[in-house]
Parts: C-alpha cells; structure tokens; sequence
C-alpha cells in the first residue's frame, strides 16, 4: 500500500475535519481523490483504521469514517 | 394496592397476545440494567418521545460492525442504560441451534449484557440487546471462543440469511443452507469492514414460496426454482377433485392462466408456467416441481427508508447453483463493484437502478435482457434498446 496514499487521505481528513462536520461516509473519501482507484482508497482506509488513525463511527444502518482524535467521548 | 411505577407500559401487557413488556418486567427482577430500562420506556411513552442517543462505538478490534452504540440522553436517571449497546450476532444458518448451544449464548449475554435478547433481529442476527462499552470486547471473545461471530450492521454486506431449506422442507430446489453458509464465509470482510455506499442484504430462498421474504427485503435474492415441467401425479390430482374447487381454486388463480382442468385430468403448458407454486401448495401429493432445479436471481429489494419500498427484478430466469458456486459470487461482485462506484451515500441497489436504468444496470454487469424481465414482453418497454443495436436491428 503506498504510504503517499495514506498521508494524502489523513491530511485530506485533517483538512475536511476543519470545520464543525467530522464524520465523513467512504463516497466522501473517494470524492476528494477522483484521480485514485476506489479500490485502493479503500484498502488504504482499512490500513487506517488497523493504525487507528481512523476510526469506524455507526448508526446501526449506516457508517462513517473520523479521525480517532475526534470520536466522540462517551 | 400499591399505584404502578409503569402505567403506560402496563396497558400493553393487556390482551390475548404476548408480551414484550412481561418479558422485561421478569428480567428486571435479576438484572438493574432491565430495569432501568423499563423505566426509561415509560418515560419514553409519557413523553412521547424515545430517550435513546443512537450510534457511535463500534468497539471490537478488527471490526466495524455488528455492534450498535446506544446512549440514554437521561443517564441522571437511569445510570444502568447509560450505555445499552447492541451486539448482532451472526446466526446459525436456517437458524438451526442445539439447546446447550442456545444455552451459551444466553449465559455469556448474562455474563456481560442486560440479559435480555431480540431472537430474531429482522436482519437474521441473533440481537444481544444492552452492554457496556467496556464488556463489549470481552463479550465479543466469549462468544468467539463459543463458536459465533458477530454480524453485518452499518455500511456492510449483512449477515447473509437463507429458510430452513432441504434440512426440513419437501420443496427446496437449492442448498439454501450450504449457499448462505458459503456466502457467508466467503463474504467475512465486506461483512466485518464497511465499505460500501450503503447497506446490502443477500438473503436465500430455496423456493418460491420464498419464506425468509427474500424478495421483499433483499438486495440480492436468491429464489429455488426448476426449469422443466412440473411433475404431475393424475391420479393424486383426482383424488384432490373430492376435498377442492380444482378450477376454482387451482386454475382459476394460476397467475399466467396456464392449466386446464377438464374434470379428470390436469394439463398444465409448462412454457407459460411462472414456477410460482401456488398450484403445488393448494396439492402438494399430487404436483411436484420439476427434476431440473436450480434459483433465479433478483435484485433490487428493500423496505421503505431513504426512499419507498421496492420488491426484486428478475436478472437471471434460472442458474444452476452447486459449490462452490463461482458463477454467483462472480455475479454478485459485478454487481457489487457497479452499485459501489455509481451509487450515492445511502442509495440501495434498487434505488440506482431505478435512477441511471436497468438498461445500464445490465449492461455494467454483462447480463442480456430476457422476457422474465419484464410482466408484457411485448408491450412493456422497460428494457430499452441502445441506440447501436437499433442500428444494428435496422440494417
């Protein structure tokens, strides 16, 4: 997996998390990269997630990706 | 007689039929987090409005669903419902259990959960209802060391479902049961790791009486059915003559109109056959479905949420299905590659299709048009052409 892929899509979360809007679906994720392969933008996302540099956030029906330092405290 | 805590909840344990409310009230007498949550329902009914905040931790390493986050927004209340998380568990197939299995599973939820359990979720899951968020890895492992698995929730692939098929019914045409379990194990990481736009739900009838609604509820449904003539017994056929209308009853309602009964015998024009079984379950000793069996393959289905209910479409009329069923999971990923490039956040299946066109659903996943398609070949222009091949057509 290409390290400039992962820094790419953490800074992108950086840069997006900015405002008040955190939590963003993976359609978001590979919106911001039209030029990548979904396929590997979403692989890249799963190494994230395993580094908990990001983290999963659920309703129950649908799910959504934020940076680990912003989920929310119980 | 002391006034009841729980007026409102009260008025539902009223009446002929069972109740949910019973079963809480028996739990709260071992468990304070049922308890508190009994008292948290009242509220919830006096003030008609539900006192839960949804979503959020999805808690076990290495997964990102089958756990549902809750949070009561009134904890100064009620501490024990603080957090009521829900754990969905992935179900035996058919759900097939041994009472010692079903005995662990209800041990370990007291272990580490409120006790109570929703059997089953619509999904399929077994739904271990209210944890914590520090027993929520801890019960994930004892359940892993007990032999289950957590389910599909979120933006997932879920838990794949499928009847009792051959284990116990005459009429299945497929394995349902060998189907969803191959499923299920070949689908692990789209289930355990969201990716896609939105949810999507594979469910396996092994007939077309269709007993888990797969029709109804599914993105992808899987329906047992035969490709060649009925199997019919005359003399069977006869003998049911004496207890009901066959005319009436049998000919009269078969969708396509396609038997005739001329008091002594039945002739059915299998070509006009939609393999619906209604004459098969009206006499069951007397017609068979055919020797040749296979499923036909729907997609599109799903209940109201973003937008209205839909039911299937046909895509495929009948494909053999025997392990280790290659041509379907090559199927299923077309389709799934398709729906998770093009579809919006929380767009179903149906949804896209309905949006861009089946002609473009079909043409991305490589499937010709067929009849079985469409209701009135003839008349219905539901397919339509690309302007190449009328070029071709005309020339």
């Amino acid at each position: 997996m290409s390290d400039d892929l992962k820094a790419k899509i953490t800074e992108l979360f950086r840069e997006k998390s900015k405002g008040d809007k955190k939590m963003f679906y993976i359609r978001d994720v590979t919106k911001w990269l039209p030029g990548e392969d979904r396929h590997a933008i979403q692989n890249t996302v799963k190494e994230l997630l395993d580094e908990e540099v990001l983290k999963y956030w659920s309703s129950g029906s649908s799910t959504y990706l934020i940076l680990t330092e912003f989920f929310p405290k119980e | 007689m002391a006034n009841s805590e729980t007026p409102l909840l009260d008025e539902l344990e009223k009446g002929k039929w069972p109740s949910f409310v019973k079963d809480l009230k028996q739990a709260a007498g071992k468990n304070p987090m049922a308890r508190d949550l009994i008292h948290q329902l009242e509220l919830s009914y006096k003030d008609r409005i539900g006192h839960w905040k949804h979503g959020g931790i999805v808690g076990v390493k290495g997964y990102g669903s089958g756990v549902i986050g809750r949070y009561s927004d009134r904890p100064d209340l009620f501490p024990n419902v603080q957090a009521f998380h829900t754990m969905r568990v992935n179900h035996p197939t058919g759900w097939f259990y041994k009472t010692d299995t079903l005995r662990k599973l209800c041990d370990i939820w007291d272990k580490h959960g409120s006790g109570l359990t929703n059997m089953h979720g619509s999904t399929g899951d077994a739904i271990l209802l209210g944890t914590t968020t520090d027993h929520l890895q801890s019960c994930y492992d004892d359940l892993s060391n007990a032999g289950f698995d957590l389910g599909g929730s979120g933006s997932a692939l879920r838990t794949p479902s499928a009847c009792v098929g051959p284990a116990r019914c005459e009429w299945a045409c497929i394995d349902s049961l060998d189907l969803c379990y191959n499923l299920t194990m070949t689908y692990q990481d789209q289930m355990h790791r969201p990716m896609f736009p939105y949810k999507f739900k594979i469910k396996i009838s092994a007939c077309a009486n269709d007993c888990v609604a797969a029709i109804a509820r599914s993105d992808l449904s899987v329906i047992g059915t035969w490709k060649d003539d009925i199997q019919v017994d005359q003399k069977e056929v006869l003998a049911y003559a004496s207890s009901i209308n066959i005319q009436k009853e049998v000919c009269d309602l078969c969708p396509t109109r396609c038997m005739e009964w001329n008091g002594k015998e039945l002739k059915i024009y299998d070509e006009d056959c939609t393999r619906c079984m209604h004459c098969i379950n009206l006499m069951p000793k007397a017609l068979r479905p055919g020797k040749e069996r296979g499923a036909s393959i729907l997609v599109g289905g799903k209940a109201p949420i973003v937008r209205g209910a839909l039911l299937s479409w046909v895509i495929v009329p009948f494909i053999k299905l025997e392990p280790p069923y290659d041509e379907l999971k090559n199927l299923i990923e077309r389709i799934q590659d398709w729906w998770d490039e093009n579809a919006k956040s929380r767009e179903r299946l149906g949804e896209l299709i309905q949006r861009l066109g089946m002609r473009v659903f079909l043409k991305a996943v490589d499937l010709p048009a067929v009849p079985q398609m469409v209701k009135a070949p003839r008349t219905n222009p539901y397919v339509f052409f690309w302007p190449e091949d009328l070029k071709k057509e005309v020339k």
